[in-house]
């Protein structure tokens, strides 16, 4: 080991070489990884917050072709078992009714969701949006609509909608109700077709004093889709437990477009990953095949002394290891601490046209980077040991020399 | 002198092959070496002297003929049974690039005792006191680089006599020295002959040297054309 490190301090400008093209590698993947996760958790995030949780109970559709969600009476029996089953958070009701929405002259065809004011808060981002007015409370009541919306239907703030709900399962009931708060949403076609209104009063526009159409939950200690299993098993639990006509649906089928966005992302990290790996190895082989060819004389006279090749080899690799722990050791410290200052000044602000495109997607345009201990560790850990591997060859290489053929070469 | 062989050849030869140019460089070399000797080899340049010698010492093996060392025969043994055999009953002396450059004086001394094996206390004791006793003592935590050339050659051959050997072979090891640090080092070889009963088996090209040595084996064209029994000056 002495030996080892006086040969790679004998030679720092080569050694410091080898040590880069290890360290280069983790720490970009630790970066790579850090925005990918990053993009991912906000994704996952928003989805969920937005619309879905992480998962929600529902009646069976009796008509698979119904986009409409099918209406259910009497939550009491759902809410105990999902009150009484380990892992649920947090669980609010929720009524989805497809409505016409009119302000005099005007009609727009939108979506009216009823929710529980002051549990609804914890994942709908709408409160965090509104621009003017207030969000709901449960005791005023009222709508919030989006910006959009509000000026097809030319209504403001106190003014009144009719609201006309069409559920195909219920008789068409008609409520009046003043406009309370006006949002900014990210995506359109929310701006424009969303109405939220307290769960009562949505209640009375399908005339069902109980009705619901989804109970949605979070799951506890969930940051990303990478805690998926943790929402599974919940999920699994409570489907057990559910009385008959009602089914669990997760976010995966919830939010499809983040299952797409992982599934794209995923082998596009591994092929990156993987050409950062082959790069970094063939450096290394490189370089410690430099070594092993100008050490020719000495590596013959250790042989010529009675060292067997396996310890020749040792040798080789002992080097090699100790680059490859200080690269992949090194390179994770410096993505960490790369991803630390970039968040210190505030994240990634994304340039214009992707932070449009990603506010559509309902994503922050500002990255928050937060790589995974569990990916930094893999970046280093599978960095290290294809750097050892590589580092084979030289080193058989070396242990296959013929000691008097050795000894005579010449630089 | 013990009169059971230590190392022994038989019509050995050697043909070293460039393509289709074949060239000899051993032509029927039968040859006996004893315990305790202090041997010389002598002969022009290209007479053969290093090919026998690696030959003897397991480095390369003859295109025909048997080595037997302590009456094992060479030819049935593996590259590691070789090298096993290098590090347990050869020391070995080379002309020049004889230590590592990255170990000092004391680990140089100590590293075949390293390849064996033997604990890091023992190692270093036995250093030490190999290195006191060629005088070489006070460069122990030197690197190589840092002690002359005549120095360096002291602790090749320190370290080719830490393990006890059956035998040492060296190859021209004052060719790169000047004729005092030349006799000193053949003087300091034949104390260890007599003192410690080391067998010394040494290729030179250097008459000065010979007036030192016991036996003389004079190799011409890859054939042994005289060897002779002598009684040697003293320093």
């Amino acid at each position: 080991m002495k030996a080892a490190l006086r040969h790679l301090m004998r030679h720092r400008g080569r050694t410091l070489l080898t040590l880069l093209a290890v360290l280069i590698p983790v720490y970009t993947l630790v970066f790579m990884f850090g925005f990918a996760a990053a993009n991912l958790r906000d994704m996952f995030e928003t989805a969920t917050r937005l619309e879905s949780g992480h998962f929600q109970v529902r009646a069976i559709a009796e008509h698979e072709t119904s986009s409409t969600l099918p209406l259910f009476d009497d939550t009491s029996d759902v809410l105990r078992v999902l009150d009484s089953t380990e892992g649920v958070e947090w669980r609010t009701v929720r009524l989805d009714i497809p409505a016409l929405a009119s302000v005099g002259g005007h009609s727009e065809t939108i979506l009216v969701q009823g929710v529980e004011p002051d549990t609804v808060a914890r994942i709908t981002p709408i409160e965090t949006l509104i621009v003017e007015g207030e969000y709901l409370n449960s005791t005023s009541g009222g709508a919030v609509l989006g910006k959009q919306l509000a000026g097809l239907l030319d209504v403001g703030i106190g003014g009144e909608i009719v609201l006309l709900g069409a559920h195909p399962d219920a008789a068409m009931g008609v409520i009046k109700v003043p406009v309370v708060g006006i949002y900014e949403a990210p995506d359109a076609s929310m701006e424009r077709g969303l109405i939220q209104i307290d769960l009562t009063s949505a209640r009375a526009l399908v005339r069902r004093p109980t009705a619901a159409t989804a109970i949605v939950c979070m799951v506890d200690g969930v940051v990303g889709p990478w805690d998926a299993s943790g929402i599974d098993v919940v999920a699994d639990a409570v489907r057990g437990r559910l009385p008959a006509g009602f089914e669990v649906v997760d976010w995966r089928g919830l939010a499809p477009m983040v299952v797409t966005y992982m599934n794209i992302l995923r082998p596009v990290l591994f092929v990156f990953a993987g050409t950062f790996f082959i790069l970094g190895a063939l450096v290394v082989v490189n370089t410690l095949y430099l070594s092993v060819m100008e050490r020719t004389r000495e590596l013959g006279l250790i042989l010529a002394l009675g060292a067997s090749r396996g310890r020749v080899m040792r040798m080789i690799l002992t080097e090699a290891g100790i680059i490859a722990s200080a690269g992949a050791v090194y390179g994770a410290l410096l993505g960490v601490v790369l991803m630390w200052i970039v968040e210190a000044f505030g994240g990634i602000p994304l340039p214009g046209r992707f932070a449009d495109m990603f506010r559509s997607m309902g994503l922050s345009a500002t990255i928050h980077l937060s790589a995974r201990a569990s990916d930094v560790l893999i970046s280093a850990a599978v960095m290290a040991a294809v750097a050892l591997v590589a580092a084979v060859i030289p080193a058989w290489r070396a242990a296959r020399f013929e000691p008097v053929e050795a000894m005579r070469y010449v630089e | 002198m013990s009169n059971n062989p230590l190392l022994r050849s038989v019509d050995l030869h050697k043909v070293y092959r460039t393509g289709t140019l074949e060239t000899p460089a051993l032509r029927g070399v039968d040859f006996e070496l004893h315990e305790r000797e202090f041997t010389a080899i002598a002969g022009p340049s290209g007479s053969g002297k290093s090919t026998l010698l690696h030959l003897l010492g397991g480095l390369d093996r003859p295109t025909s003929g048997e080595i037997y060392l302590q009456d094992t025969p060479l030819s049935g043994l593996t590259k590691d049974e070789l090298a096993r055999l290098r590090l347990t009953k050869i020391g070995f002396v080379f002309q020049a690039y004889n230590l590592i450059p990255v170990l000092t004086v004391l680990e140089n001394t100590a590293f075949v005792l390293e390849l064996q094996g033997i604990v890091r206390s023992e190692r270093i004791s036995r250093a030490k006191k190999i290195l006191n006793e060629l005088g070489i003592g006070e460069y122990a935590n030197q690197f190589p680089n840092r002690i002359s050339g005549g120095e360096q050659q002291r602790v090749a051959v320190a370290r080719a006599v830490v393990s006890d050997p059956s035998i040492v072979l060296a190859d021209e090891p004052t060719a790169n020295l000047d004729t005092a640090t030349s006799l000193d080092l053949i003087d300091l070889m034949r104390r260890l002959n007599e003192e410690r009963g080391s067998t010394f088996f040494f290729a030179t090209h250097d008459n000065r040297l010979l007036d030192r040595v016991n036996r003389l084996v004079t190799l011409i064209d890859g054939r042994v054309d005289r060897d002779e029994i002598r009684t040697p000056e003293t320093s």
